[in-house]
């Protein structure tokens, strides 16, 4: 890989010891993948930030690299922490909250923006064509794909070296190239509500791996490709997808989706028929549009005693939408900012069965919290947490 | 390998896999003073890579690991990439 003398300078330790890192980090993986040189990004996007997946020896190291002089130089903002400073925080032990505070402190004194969210398209929407260095799969599929931006698949390190060396190397979907569709699908399956761009999604994800498909013709609003982009990237490595109704003139392997396989799938992701203790919408963090439609379900209806409903989503869309969200809290709900179902304990709060919209939530709840799953559409989800 | 130690080893094994966390393990076995001296791999992967990297393990990938028995003494390189096998 080409480096300029700066990146030289910094590569050999010139620039201090957690720039010297940072730059490893890029160069390495640079020479990993076939990257030829350093490009700019416009903003990182960190995952590593709920203490629930992160382990101590991260907290060390990232206390380090703050203490050795790591600041971000450009727009770099978090995923979820493990609990909000409202609700859930009054609900965990001291050791956990202080090892989840040392984690957020340290990546403040980096200067990364806490906005502890996995839709930062939402604070700052990129433009098609920028190239970006995020992590959070989610956020990866539905910038791509949605947003047309240009980001890999980042891990938690690479995402924060780019964020301080304001760079990325530029090999995978930073070269044009590589982000066209190597494979066709026909989705001859019906596709009636957010939930079934998720089933569609957990099945896809699976069939093609890492590959970047044309969903040939696939329409959907940006909330439903988010819950399709999110349970892909689930179930397989899938980092951009394409929805052209034109089926391109290269020959390509193709698939097809029958409504068969959107069974098979739905029926992986409902693993009991018991009824929830906890409803869930907010998985990726909910859009304005989706808060308001949340509220226009249940204005004049209760969430019932026997179980809990979280909302989760971003402190910037709730104080956009403050209205809904009081709607939504009026009826007994929990709107939840800073976190969500996936990266905080719910087992330990006595949850063991979780309805859900979202496809990803149901994939990964068995595993990530030890839980039951049943997926569920929105309106299905509202009409069982809560009544008249 | 359960239950083994691999503290001042030259740990050589085929490609790693998993998630971000695999990097901060390799980091926190270090400042533990458990960490191995090297690391060879035959296909390096980012989890790995990246792990080797903050934690400042030297590492050297594309090798015959098949050619290497537990027990061998092994003389790496980190910098020039290369590994010696002494048996």
């Amino acid at each position: 890989m080409h480096l300029t003398k700066l990146e030289e300078r910094t590569l050999e330790g010139e620039h201090g010891w957690a720039n010297q890192i940072a730059m490893k980090i890029l160069v390495k993986l640079g020479d990993l993948f076939g990257a030829t040189k350093l490009i700019p990004v416009q903003s990182a996007h960190l995952s590593g930030v709920s203490y629930k997946h992160m382990g101590d020896g991260a907290i060390e190291f990232l206390n380090e690299l703050a203490d050795k002089g790591g600041r971000a130089q450009i727009q770099a903002t978090l995923n979820p922490s493990s609990f909000d400073p409202e609700y859930l925080v009054k609900r965990y032990t001291k050791e956990r909250f202080g090892k989840q505070e040392r984690i957020l402190a340290s990546y403040g004194k980096m200067m990364i923006q806490p906005t502890l969210t996995c839709t930062p398209y939402y604070i700052q929407k990129p433009q098609a064509g920028q190239h970006l260095a995020w992590a959070e799969s989610s956020a990866v599929v539905y910038a791509n794909s949605v947003l047309k931006a240009w980001t890999n698949r980042e891990g938690s390190p690479s995402a924060l070296a780019a964020a301080i060396i304001g760079k990325t190397p530029n090999y995978g979907l930073h070269q044009a190239e590589n982000r066209k569709p190597n494979a066709l699908v026909k989705i001859e399956a019906r596709m009636k509500t957010e939930t079934d761009y998720g089933i569609l999604g957990i099945h896809l994800g699976k069939l093609l791996k890492d590959k970047a498909p044309n969903l040939v013709g696939l329409q959907g609003s940006d909330d439903e490709l988010k819950q399709l982009g999110a349970a892909m990237a689930s179930s397989g490595m899938t980092a951009i997808f394409h929805t052209m109704a034109h089926r391109g003139k290269e020959k390509l392997e193709s698939f097809s989706v029958e409504a068969k396989d959107m069974k098979e799938a739905a029926a992986s992701l409902n693993t009991s028929d018991q009824n929830p203790d906890l409803v869930f919408v907010g998985c990726p963090h909910c859009s304005e549009r989706e808060i308001k439609a949340i509220a226009n379900l249940l204005r004049g209806r209760k969430v019932r005693k026997d179980l809990e409903m979280w909302v989760c989503t971003s402190r910037h869309v709730k104080e956009r939408r403050q209205n809904y969200v009081d709607t939504i809290e009026r009826a007994g709900a929990h709107v939840l900012c800073d976190t969500c179902v996936l990266v905080s304990w719910i087992k330990d709060l006595g949850f063991n069965t979780v309805m859900t919209n979202s496809a990803k939530t149901a994939f990964y709840a068995p595993t990530l919290n030890d839980a039951e799953a049943r997926l569920a559409p929105l309106k299905k989800c509202i009409q069982t947490a809560s009544n008249p | 390998m359960r239950g083994l130690s691999i503290k001042d080893k030259v740990l050589c094994f085929p490609s790693g896999h998993g998630s971000t966390v695999g990097s901060y393990v390799l980091y926190s076995l270090v400042k533990k003073g458990y960490g191995p001296k090297a690391i060879v791999n035959q296909v390096a992967d980012t989890v790995v890579v990246v792990g080797a990297i903050i934690a400042e393990i030297p590492m050297v990938d594309q090798i015959d690991i098949n050619k290497v028995t537990t027990g061998d003494t092994v003389e790496v390189d980190g910098d020039k990439g290369t590994v010696r096998i002494e048996g």
